[in-house]
């Protein structure tokens, strides 16, 4: 299977690969998985009032799914919380081209998304 | 639709009693049989989470024997065309019912379980214990080979060995007997599965680590 020129570029070349401060009341952190093939993604986020203002991704799987999580980290940085929320898998499968069986890679991008922003806002709750 | 022949029915030729769509024992007529039999019915076997591998084996080779298209060359040719399907089918039947997550899977599956996808929501302690045996093995192939990340691997390889076992053994208890279908016991039996897949990528991956290792040591 190829894979699009996007996919590589982000693939070789990942942004935001890394990890925030987990115990920061400001960082919500999302790990998420695909059963289908045992991939991992740990997404987190950094947030100022309501804006993310940095985004770190690490990502145990396939070219695709490290695509998907760089491209999303790239995607929430500078958006609001309720912006980033928005963010549907079918956007990063557009950008990146990718084929049917790897779709589940960008359900796994949105889904860590989802689930830092959540993490972030019950700390926040709790806080 | 195609009438598929399932045990215990008669075959169209010879109106025995047969033991798997795929083949007529007592008339040797191999059977028009549907695309994707049940593994069970395809190798003539109870259905039943427990195998015995013996016996199982002992049944791909008799039914091998009168099936296979060697035994068919001066057939005609939609005959062989038939031994070959069937023999394809009675092989892939034969792979699943030998794995125990092959078949387990299968059974999840046909009793109308959730697929992977539907239990795909793991509990995050489970999926943060993931990503640790992911970054001990990532550390371990970024470091020279007798170093003490590379050390990392052993006790890593022989509890994901450990907990994989446990895992198996509790889908066991889940399966027998046989649930309905529908049955609330296979979501249990579906999340096991689906953790199973983690162990076995992180199992795969130091495998394949300890391979390279080898073969650069020669």
């Amino acid at each position: 299977m190829a894979y699009s020129d996007k996919v590589l570029d982000h693939y070789s070349n990942p942004r935001n690969v890394g990890s925030l401060d987990k115990g920061s009341k400001d960082v919500g952190t999302g790990v998420v998985g695909a059963p289908e093939c045992g991939d991992v993604m740990k997404l987190q986020i950094q947030v100022e009032g309501d804006r993310i203002v940095d985004a770190k991704f690490k990502t145990f799987g396939c070219g695709s799914a490290i695509a998907s999580s760089s491209l999303a980290t790239e995607w929430i940085k500078g958006k609001t919380l309720d912006e980033a929320e928005k963010i549907k898998n079918t956007e990063i499968v557009e950008e990146l081209s990718l084929p049917p069986v790897k779709i589940h890679c960008s359900v796994l991008a949105e889904d860590a998304i989802k689930a830092a922003i959540s993490d972030f806002k019950n700390k926040k709750a709790s806080a | 639709m195609e009438h598929q022949h399932a045990p215990g029915e008669e075959c169209p030729k010879c109106w025995a009693k047969v033991s798997t769509p795929l083949f007529c024992e007592s008339c040797k007529a191999i059977l028009p049989a549907t695309a994707n039999p049940s593994p069970f019915d395809a190798l003539g076997v109870e259905p039943s989470y427990p195998i015995d591998a013996m016996a199982l084996r002992k049944r791909l080779l008799t039914l091998s024997r009168q099936l296979h298209p060697d035994f068919h060359i001066h057939a005609d040719t939609g005959t062989r065309a038939l031994a070959e399907r069937n023999t394809a089918e009675l092989n892939a039947a034969f792979e699943i019912l030998s794995d125990d997550f092959r078949r387990a899977d299968w059974i999840v599956k046909s009793l109308a379980g959730p697929s992977e996808s539907d239990e795909r929501q793991m509990p995050s302690e489970f999926l943060a214990e993931v990503m640790e045996w992911n970054e001990t093995v990532e550390d371990a192939r970024d470091a020279p080979a007798d170093s003490p990340a590379r050390a990392e691997l052993d006790p890593l390889a022989t509890s994901l060995e450990e907990q994989r076992a446990r895992v198996m053994s509790e889908i066991s208890d889940r399966l027998v007997p046989l649930p309905e279908a529908h049955a609330p016991v296979l979501r249990e039996v579906r999340r096991r599965l689906n953790a199973v897949r983690y162990i076995d990528r992180t199992l795969g991956e130091i495998a394949e680590l300890r391979l390279a290792d080898a073969s650069s040591e020669r």
